[in-house]
């Protein structure tokens, strides 16, 4: 009987464990993100390195193995070109100057330096190409509201700004831009459609309700990247090489709409959304009490007038909630995208100043696209993976609060619903 | 008046109308995947032998990635849901639960991120203590529980004072394991299948976790009562009363958990190196079907033969994961059935 209930413990502890270990993982994952999410921004010490050989090397510690560090230093003519892998056992001394200046020019490159007041000056002349100064700091004489002063900066400059030259320095502000305006025509698209399909199942009863319920549910599981077939295959290749042939045929063969464009990416997302949101309407809807829809249909209202006067207003939280949950899983969604439309560079954002402002045809830019793209098709790591991880951090930022407000906004509805039916 | 009344019931027709067409439209949109695929398929004009070789390499490399990620997946996944189920302090359940759920919203990229770019270079070098920490870990624990269990015996928050175990053994077997070079294991490439495995099972974990422990929870209180008033422990409850109860559910959690890693496509794309090969190591790179779409859809011309197969290898997809989840509606469909019988009963 003892041995029987001590192996019920470790039973318990090993399914305990599984928890613990699910907790740990999380916090891992959340702990990484963040803090490689944020140490691009931080200012990094400029460290003077003295050689065996002799030679000294100036620049940001920006890597290392178990035996060697990694070097940025000057790159004078053009970027990327500063990297130096220096092993332990040729350093003779590691000095942080306090007179060290380090610049970021507009094209992306750095310049590491020493000297007094002139020393910037001094520092620029000696780049193989002049550019723009961009940033310049004393990182090592930085006290600690400064550093968090130029790291608040930074970490503004990165959401405000359109990338460097380079690609791989500078902000995300097209991409903000192109994630932003796609899921807003998302929204636009899939909203009115998902609601009226949500109220079409909730009023009727019969083969097209059971038909469109049985596409929705089993379509729910469909992966994105099929979505993304799909848009290819029929929006853009279809449907926008017919429009092509029809309204642009003095364009071709340049694409109008028959390439990858904003429009055809929002279509395809809003397939892909669409079950989330009808689901969460038809929820929303078939939690009103009876007494409710009873009480407008005795007083003598039409059953039109019930839904646009008191099942709408009244399922306006599970609206709002089915909005958000679509926007986090389309701002998540990256596969489907690869397919219709998302570039790395978009010549033009989709959204400016001429008419008609909102450019449908266009190529865009986008967050998840951004993470993909810094970290696996630059050749550039050193540079490639911090930002990856920045641009991660700001997509997961967005993705969470949009997912918590979901959760305070169901959580609302169900207040709200005890009042009605009290 | 009279014709204020006419009037409020056409708009009411014009309303219904609406609701109608826009159900035919999002019934129509869904339905344009098969169709799509099928209609561009059709007539069939077959492939050479070669593209048929690569569409076998891309479902092994699909499968061999999706089996992984379900050993990882699985135990973990249904373990969490039964204690957190069954055992759980209610505040702590209102913590685990939501943290998934977080979990669950991470856009798969930023997983992918995270495999590719820490992950990786981490796991090229400690692949032994991997698999040491998977020996390690469950039979460390069932250990100390058969030893100190007893003094925790009623503990509803184990899992929060288990961490520093946890912490523990982790350190000591990556110590060990520092110690001893020549046992480790140099995999063929860093993006391999068991990096993909360990990456795509915590994105499958959340979706398994919620649908395993929902079923779990659903099952009447009535019949844990009967046998806890027949002297079973909380453990024997689990085993013989919860787990038969909620099988039918917890294979809905699997199927669907399997369907979703099927058709999974960042993580993949960044973490398994994208080299088609086939067979069953562990250790050697891979190519999915959805990497291989993502990858090779934007530069094939339509209609050309790597077109024709990349559409057949995305409808496989569809209809992969479509069987995979109306099987796991009828498991579910199935479980609800049965627990209205014994509440009814």
């Amino acid at each position: 009987m003892i041995m029987r209930r001590r192996a019920d413990d470790a039973g318990t502890w090993l399914i305990a464990g599984a928890v613990a270990l699910s907790l740990a993982a999380l916090l891992g994952l959340l702990g990484l993100l963040v803090s490689a999410g944020l140490a691009p921004f931080w200012p990094a010490a400029v460290e003077e390195v003295h050689l065996r050989d002799g030679r000294v090397l100036l620049g940001e510690i920006v890597g290392g193995e178990v035996d060697a560090i990694a070097l940025r230093t000057s790159e004078i003519d053009h970027v990327g070109e500063g990297y130096r892998r220096v092993p332990l056992a040729q350093i003779v001394a590691r000095a942080q100057p306090a007179d060290a200046i380090a610049l970021v020019l507009a094209d992306g490159r750095r310049l590491f330096g020493r000297g007094a007041d002139a020393g910037e000056t001094a520092l620029l002349a000696q780049a193989g190409r002049p550019a723009e100064v961009l940033e310049t700091t004393r990182p090592n004489a930085l006290g600690g509201f400064a550093r968090a002063g130029l790291f608040l900066h930074r970490l503004g400059r990165f959401i405000a700004t359109p990338p460097l030259a380079s690609n791989l320095d500078g902000g995300v502000l097209p991409a903000l831009i192109g994630t932003v305006t796609l899921v807003l025509l998302m929204s636009a698209i899939v909203m009115p459609l998902g609601i009226a399909t949500a109220v079409y199942l909730h009023q009727r009863r019969g083969f097209g309700v059971r038909s469109v319920r049985a596409a929705i549910n089993t379509l729910a599981g469909v992966p994105p990247i099929v979505y993304g077939v799909l848009g290819l295959g029929l929006f853009v290749h279809g449907i926008g090489g017919g429009i092509d042939r029809w309204f642009y045929a003095d364009r071709l063969p340049l694409p109008t709409f028959g390439g990858g464009g904003l429009l055809w990416a929002a279509l395809t997302l809003a397939l892909l959304t669409l079950p989330v949101v009808v689901v969460s309407v038809e929820e929303g809807l078939s939690r009103i009490p009876a007494s409710l829809r009873e009480g407008s249909l005795a007083l003598g209202a039409t059953r039109d007038e019930t839904l646009w006067r008191l099942l709408l207003p009244a399922a306006r939280p599970a609206i709002l909630t089915g909005l958000v949950l679509a926007v986090a899983r389309a701002a998540g969604a990256v596969a489907p995208l690869m397919l219709v439309g998302v570039v790395k560079l978009a010549p033009a954002l989709p959204l400016d100043g001429t008419f008609p402002y909102l450019h449908p045809s266009r190529q865009f830019m986008h967050l998840g696209f951004e993470v993909y793209d810094a970290a696996l098709a630059s050749s550039d790591a050193i540079r490639g993976v911090p930002r990856a991880y920045a641009c991660a951090l700001l997509l997961v930022g967005v993705v969470v609060a949009l997912n918590l407000s979901a959760i305070l906004l169901r959580n609302r509805l169900r207040d709200r619903y005890r009042e009605l039916e009290t | 008046m009279r014709a204020q009344a006419l009037a409020r019931q056409r708009r009411g027709r014009l309303g219904a109308f609406v609701v109608g067409a826009a159900s035919l439209l999002v019934l129509g949109g869904l339905l344009a995947i098969p169709l799509f695929l099928l209609s561009s398929l059709l007539p069939w004009r077959g492939l050479s032998a070669s593209a048929w070789e690569h569409l076998g390499i891309l479902l092994s490399g699909t499968v061999r990635a999706t089996a992984c990620a379900m050993l990882v997946a699985l135990p973990l996944g249904i373990a969490t849901a039964m204690f957190t189920a069954h055992f759980c302090a209610a505040p702590l359940r209102a913590l685990i639960k939501p943290a998934l759920e977080v979990l669950d919203a991470v856009p798969t990229v930023v997983l992918g991120l995270v495999a590719f770019a820490t992950l990786a270079p981490w796991l090229k070098n400690h692949v032994a203590s991997v698999l040491a920490l998977i020996v390690a870990i469950p039979s460390l624990l069932l250990a100390a529980g058969f030893a100190f269990g007893a003094r925790a015996r009623g503990n509803r928050w184990l899992p929060l004072s288990l961490l520093p175990l946890l912490v523990a053994i982790v350190a000591i077997v990556l110590a060990i394991a520092a110690q001893r070079p020549s046992a480790a294991i140099v995999p063929a490439s860093p993006w391999n299948a068991m990096l993909v495995g360990l990456a795509l099972g915590f994105a499958a974990l959340p979706l398994v976790f919620s649908l395993a422990e929902d079923a779990l929870y659903l099952v009447p209180r009535e019949q844990m009562q009967a046998a806890f008033a027949l002297g079973a422990t909380r453990w024997q409850a689990l085993v013989s009363v919860l787990l038969p109860a909620a099988a039918p559910g917890l294979l809905a959690a699997a199927l669907l958990g399997i369907s979703r890693c099927l058709g999974e496509t960042m993580i993949v794309l960044m973490a398994s190196g994208n080299t088609p090969i086939g067979g069953v190591d562990v250790l050697t790179g891979l190519r999915s079907i959805s990497a291989d779409l993502a990858l090779g859809l934007p530069e094939a011309a339509p209609a050309g033969e790597s077109w024709r197969g990349l559409l057949l290898a995305a409808l496989a997809l569809l209809v992969l994961t479509v069987l995979l989840g109306s099987l796991a509606d009828v498991v579910r469909e199935r479980l609800h059935r049965r627990l209205r019988a014994d509440v009814r009963t």
